[in-house]
């Protein structure tokens, strides 16, 4: 109930950020590339206005994650209304999840509109395909895992560090296969190995990346979609459960 | 107004000025260099995606869209220096699946460049990233019959198309006439047959009923012809008529042509031919 409580006022304190003028800028976005596009190319119109939806949705979520999430923990501290919230009977877990809770209800209703304004674009030309859904659950996921890591890195370190640590995370996260090629390159085994448990700990966000599939209206099955969402789930949860060991280590007196 | 207050707007309308002037000598300098340099550093597809963050697809409309503005401006220096790396290396690696990329560098390097192998060879990789997609088989079919006249190529081409189960009608009788034009007659009457047998429209049986009547009589008559050539070298004379042939064994019936008339034969000279006009315009001799 306490960390409901902190979601809805985290979510009420974005809301008053006017974090949802960015949904006006994917509508203009999304309406005038469709427009546009079609004096700039020479046919896969369609395929355009697609990747940039889906595109746009994933950018526009991980950037509100990314700039609205570091600052979460951060504000509270340095406003010292930290202190306040730590010395009333609310466990820094529910401080932890009660903000990043409220941060993920924005990016809900931001992928909830952006996806629609989407949909209704594509409906409205005709070039609806079921399959999209599937694209923007796992850009959900997506952005649940980016969200908790600039919460994670909220909880100890400055918003500017912060973000370039997040995003440092989102390319890793992007290029995380490029340490199994690296695997094959590198000469001794030592080395090898390194490589190769690097990739598996490091989160892996291609797995969660369906957009070049389904614009090309390509079945993306759905045990796919389900492990997929289950890994980012599960990593999610890793990361949020070590932000709650460094916030409870932290010394607020 | 005082001199400090007029400071600022003077000082904005000097940048402005500057600004203005400094960009239009850009231009001239730009439009001056050589046009190709835009492309000269663009990577290879394969680094390009590293870049991309999971983006690649758009990184692929970007360069594509570049592309057709790029291909559209026909005074460009070196314009098709770099054809082949634009699409075959660049936009193909980002985005395997993209099919327009494909279908409109092929055209470009076809029919503006001339380099009718260079489309083979990107038409070859969409086939290869895209084995569903009738679209670039036909694409690379018609380019083999059309431009470079090479029939046995375009049915191989047309063959890949119809292995989709979306291509259209029109490639079977495509494929079907590549074999007459290569001179493999009964192989194209069995092509023209089924489509003629399998026609959904009455538009589609009436050409497959033009191609199978000729090449019907086509083939009957190189096979009466064959037979009174090895009847006339066995017994020195031609035959007396063309069931003359049956009897020594050398057709099993003598046929009729495809309007049920018979093939009428001249003795004297040996020399069959049909009494049923072609359909379509085909060659004196046949």
């Amino acid at each position: 109930m306490k960390t409901l409580a902190m979601a809805a006022n985290t979510f009420r304190e974005a809301i008053r950020d006017r974090i949802l003028y960015l949904l006006l800028a994917f509508a203009i976005l999304m309406i005038g590339s469709s427009r546009l596009l079609s004096l700039l190319t020479v046919g896969a119109e369609e395929k355009i206005v697609k990747d940039i939806g889906l595109a746009s949705i994933s950018l526009f979520g991980v950037a509100t994650a990314i700039f609205v999430g570091v600052g979460l923990v951060f504000k509270e501290i340095e406003k010292r209304t930290v202190y306040t919230l730590v010395s009333k009977p609310i466990g820094r877990s529910q401080f932890i999840l009660g903000k990043y809770l409220g941060l993920v209800m924005v990016l809900a209703v931001n992928v909830a509109v952006m996806t629609f304004f989407f949909f209704a674009l594509l409906l409205a030309k005709g070039w609806m395909d079921a399959g999209l859904t599937s694209a923007v659950v796992l850009i959900f996921v997506e952005l649940l895992l980016v969200t908790a890591i600039a919460i994670l890195f909220s909880s100890f370190s400055t918003p500017i560090l912060s973000s370039l640590f997040t995003v440092t995370f989102y390319i890793i996260g992007h290029l995380s296969w490029g340490l199994l090629l690296l695997a094959e390159k590198v000469e001794g085994e030592a080395a090898r190995f390194v490589c190769k448990l690097l990739y598996q700990l490091l989160p892996n966000l291609e797995a969660l990346n369906v957009k070049g599939l389904v614009v090309h209206g390509r079945d993306v099955p759905l045990d796919q979609v389900l492990f997929a969402s289950l890994y980012g789930v599960s990593y999610t949860v890793i990361v949020l459960v070590v932000s709650v060991i460094i916030f409870r280590r932290r010394d607020f007196l | 107004m005082s001199g400090g207050r007029l400071l600022l707007p003077l000082g904005l309308v000097a940048a402005m000025a500057s600004a203005s002037w400094s960009w239009s000598q850009l231009e001239r300098a730009r439009s001056a260099a050589p046009s190709a340099s835009q492309v000269l550093y663009l990577p290879s597809g394969k680094y390009l995606k590293v870049t991309a963050m999971g983006h690649p697809e758009v990184m692929a409309d970007l360069i594509y869209i570049w592309s057709i503005q790029y291909y559209s401006n026909y005074e460009a220096v070196d314009r098709f220096k770099y054809l082949d790396h634009i699409y075959s290396q660049v936009i193909s690696e980002l985005d395997p699946h993209y099919i327009d990329p494909y279908l409109i560098g092929a055209m470009i390097m076809s029919i503006e460049s001339g380099d009718h192998e260079m489309a083979l060879k990107l038409l070859d990789k969409g086939i290869g990233a895209n084995p569903d997609e009738w679209i670039l088989a036909f694409d690379a079919g018609f380019l083999c019959y059309d431009k470079l006249r090479d029939y046995p190529r375009a049915a191989g081409y047309f063959e890949k198309a119809l292995r989709s189960t979306d291509a259209p009608n029109v490639i079977r009788r495509l494929h079907a006439e590549m074999y007459n034009k290569m001179g493999d007659k009964r192989t194209s009457l069995e092509y023209w047959t089924q489509v003629y047998d399998e026609a959904e429209t009455d538009y589609v049986r009436d050409v497959a009923w033009r191609h199978v009547h000729d090449l019907r009589i086509e083939v009957d008559l190189e096979s009466l012809r064959q037979a009174i050539g090895a009847y006339t070298r066995a017994r020195g004379t031609p035959p007396l008529n063309l069931e003359a042939l049956v009897k020594a064994g050398l057709v099993s019936k003598v046929p009729l042509d495809p309007e049920g008339s018979p093939y009428a034969y001249d003795r004297r000279t040996g020399e069959v031919r049909s009494q049923s006009r072609f359909k379509l315009r085909r060659k004196a001799s046949a």
